[in-house]
């Protein structure tokens, strides 16, 4: 297991980095109690070799993701039976599951009833195999692991901080059930934590333009192979829609509407606001 | 051409009674319209058991024996109409031979209000004025109107070979509708094996684990018949009581039957009869029990494969479907949905929640062009109800647009909501948007912006009246 998941981290990583234009489709709905990717075809970019087919497609320990964000994964995509946190930005928890979707899974989101769906669409994610519970309530625990017998992914952003013992049967629901839980939010003890630290928008001038692009720095933290943060940046959104690495990525801010964030920023600029 | 009063040729199909009660909605997400509906359906049960519910407000039954029984055509037309009036429904009644003709007869009124009987043999000079657009088949009836084929008249004089070389079967169904021929029923031949299912409930239930049974008995019926090659057009649900008491229903469903379909018509009944009889024999007769629900597939057609899921292409799975009842059943049917994309120009109008389990189209269809809508990329957060929000420029006044859209200055700060102060490093607009000034209650006149802050968040922002909104934001 260890063996394939180290397998897995280094063939995705060069999946991320293969063009995307020498993808090939293959079928999905392959190998004994991998249901979840059934009757899809998923587009595999490396090409030929069909010796790591099996394991990224039979999904026994990984969903697919966006191939850019394969690298800020250490499984090189969504462990099953995992958790992953998700700060400050909402296209970020759509991006992370928009390649599962298309991949043929079901997602559920709970407790966000501002859900961009049009964005998730234009990201790949299929709107048709969208579950929304816009208010799950204070039962959100009982609701999310409802949903989790139905759904491959589902996004919860929880309306209060979990209490101790509704995270840790959350959990319990995810390692049976093999699902996938991505929180829009804390999550205490979460293996992956991603979180959008800055960003700079593309387009968009002073009176002229309009919003084009994003280029975010991204930064994976959490436990095990990610103790140490890895930064990286990416396009959130590109130009055509897509998720992308940036790779002119030397923090080259001098984008309008470029943008630290941070106490010193707010700092900064609140003399200015008080003064008023 | 058969002169009316002529006896009915060997293709004219049966004679057919349809009750219209206008000014019913199609259905509706909470099924309130089936369930009144059901109060006139009891009403002509009374004259006979066997009714067809094709949709909230339109009802069919077979004319032939009922007529006989009750003294002619005319006078069983005259007594439902009377019988569901006398109920506090305004109802119209018409009898022609098949379906179509029978429903259109029951909207042509007579001026002192009894409906239209159309003799035997006298459909098609019955059918001959009316425009191709009662037919249901809007693409064909928009191409025969541009051919100058206006009526349904002029489509049944056609030469039959022609239609069917220019129109294939579709042009050739309707033409037959049109000659008051009716298209044939696909293969209705009886059941050979016994394909109903039956559930006896020990001890007795109540209406909710009934329902919940019901997509089961639902589900095994369904694959009965798919293991035949069979597909159902009709279900009747039977249920009895604990006191033996009986509720039969036919439940016709556009295209063919889901589960989970049957499952909500199993529910409305119930919910229609159980209240029907507390009002009736008041609350301690109300149903007490359920002791048996039996689901018997009516009106056979072979299974053509073109059984689709709810939502296009692709299937919903049982998983999915058992998940999202019981999610229903914890927080309401509204609760859990299921997004369609639709058409539109501020983001919160290009998607449409529709309850999970509900078909529904989109109110304005995505792929036209929407000019002024807002360019891509969309915001990965779409406020349901916009937020109200403040903008003000260097000097500290708020910002404002003229009619002729021009910004009183550059805008310099934001807040949303309570949240303090942001700076704006990057704003682009104003781009005007006058939506449906005709309706004054919908018409709306919004100029968009959009605002970069320091925080390297982007906001979709608009104003209208002078008040400021975030509509979205991008993050």
């Amino acid at each position: 297991m260890r063996e394939k998941t180290s397998q897995l981290t280094g063939f995705m990583g060069l999946m991320g980095r293969l063009p995307a234009a020498a993808a090939t489709a293959i079928d999905g709905a392959s190998s004994g109690n991998s249901v979840f990717l059934r009757a899809a075809t998923f587009s595999r970019p490396d090409g030929a070799s069909g010796s790591y087919g099996d394991i990224v497609v039979s999904g026994d320990a990984v969903l697919p993701v966006l191939p850019a964000l394969a690298e800020l994964l250490p499984a090189g995509g969504l462990a099953r039976g995992s958790v992953v946190a998700v700060d400050r930005s909402g296209l970020l928890c759509l991006a992370l599951v928009a390649g599962a979707s298309a991949a043929g899974a079901w997602c559920g989101v709970a407790g966000v009833p501002d859900l961009g769906v049009v964005a998730a669409a234009g990201l790949g994610a299929a709107p048709a195999r969208l579950m929304l519970v816009p208010d799950p309530g204070p039962g959100w625990p009982q609701v999310v692991a409802s949903m989790l017998e139905a759904c491959e992914v589902v996004v919860v952003r929880p309306p209060a901080q979990p209490q101790a013992e509704a995270r840790r049967r959350l959990e319990g629901v995810l390692r049976r059930g093999g699902g996938v839980l991505v929180v829009a939010g804390e999550w205490e003890g979460a293996p992956v934590r991603l979180r959008v630290t800055r960003r700079s928008w593309a387009g968009i001038g002073d009176g002229y333009g309009s919003l084009r692009a994003c280029r975010a720095e991204v930064v994976a933290e959490g436990r095990g192979a990610v103790t140490r943060p890895r930064p990286r940046w990416l396009w959130l959104p590109a130009p055509d829609g897509t998720v992308a690495p940036d790779e002119t990525a030397a923090a080259d801010l001098s984008f309008r509407g470029s943008a630290v964030t941070g106490a010193a920023a707010r700092a900064a600029a609140a003399p200015r606001r008080a003064a008023r | 051409m058969k002169a009316p009063g002529q006896v009915a040729g060997p293709d004219e199909p049966a004679r057919v009674l349809a009750v219209w009660c206008p000014g019913w909605l199609e259905e509706d997400a909470s099924g309130a319209e089936a369930r009144a509906f059901g109060d006139v359906i009891t009403v002509v049960e009374g004259f006979c058991p066997e009714v067809e519910i094709l949709r909230p407000g339109l009802c069919l039954l077979a004319a032939r024996g009922p007529a006989r029984y009750f003294g002619g055509e005319d006078a069983l037309a005259r007594k439902i109409a009377d019988a569901v009036t006398a109920h506090g429904v305004v109802c119209h009644t018409g009898v022609a031979a098949g379906q179509f003709a029978a429903a259109l007869a029951a909207r042509a009124v007579r001026p002192d209000g009894t409906g239209v009987v159309v003799p035997p043999g006298g459909a098609r000079q019955f059918l001959a004025p009316h425009p191709v657009h009662v037919l249901a088949a809007p693409a064909l009836a928009g191409q025969l109107a541009r051919l100058g084929i206006r009526t349904l008249g002029d489509l049944a004089a056609l030469p039959a070979r022609d239609v069917a070389s220019r129109f294939g079967a579709e042009g050739t169904a309707a033409q037959r509708v049109a000659r008051g021929e009716e298209a044939r029923r696909l293969a209705t031949g009886p059941p050979q094996a016994d394909l109903s299912a039956t559930l006896e409930f020990d001890p007795p239930v109540h209406a909710e684990p009934a329902v919940f049974a019901a997509k089961g008995l639902a589900e095994q019926m369904l694959a009965g018949l798919a293991s035949r090659g069979l597909s159902c057009v009709r279900v009747r649900v039977e249920v009895t009581d604990t006191d033996g008491r009986e509720s039969t229903r036919l439940w016709r469903h556009d295209g063919l039957l889901s589960a989970l379909a049957v499952a909500q018509r199993v529910r409305w009944q119930l919910d229609g009869w159980s209240s029907g009889a507390a009002a009736e024999d008041g609350p301690d007769e109300s149903v007490c029990g359920i002791a048996m629900l039996r689901l018997v597939p009516d009106h056979l057609v072979p299974d053509e494969g073109r059984q689709l899921g709810l939502w296009g292409d692709d299937l919903i799975s049982g998983r999915v479907e058992r998940a999202a009842v019981r999610l229903q059943a914890m927080l309401g049917h509204e609760s859990v949905a299921h997004p369609v994309l639709a058409g539109g120009r501020g983001p919160g109008e290009q998607v449409m929640l529709v309850p999970f389990g509900d078909i529904r189209d989109a109110r304005h269809p995505a792929d036209r062009p929407w000019p002024a809508r807002i360019p891509p990329p969309a915001p990965a957060t779409v406020y349901p109800v916009p937020r109200p929000a403040r903008v003000i420029d260097a000097a500290g006044a708020p910002v404002t647009v003229t009619g002729r859209a021009a910004v009183s200055a550059s805008p310099d700060a934001l807040t949303v909501g309570d949240s303090p102060w942001l700076a704006i490093t990057a704003w682009a607009g104003p781009w005007p948007v006058t939506e449906r000034w005709w309706d004054e209650r919908n018409a709306t006149r919004r100029a968009r912006f959009q605002l970069v802050t320091e925080d390297g968040i982007a906001w979709l922002a608009a104003v209208e009246l002078g008040r400021w909104q975030i509509e979205a934001r991008y993050d």
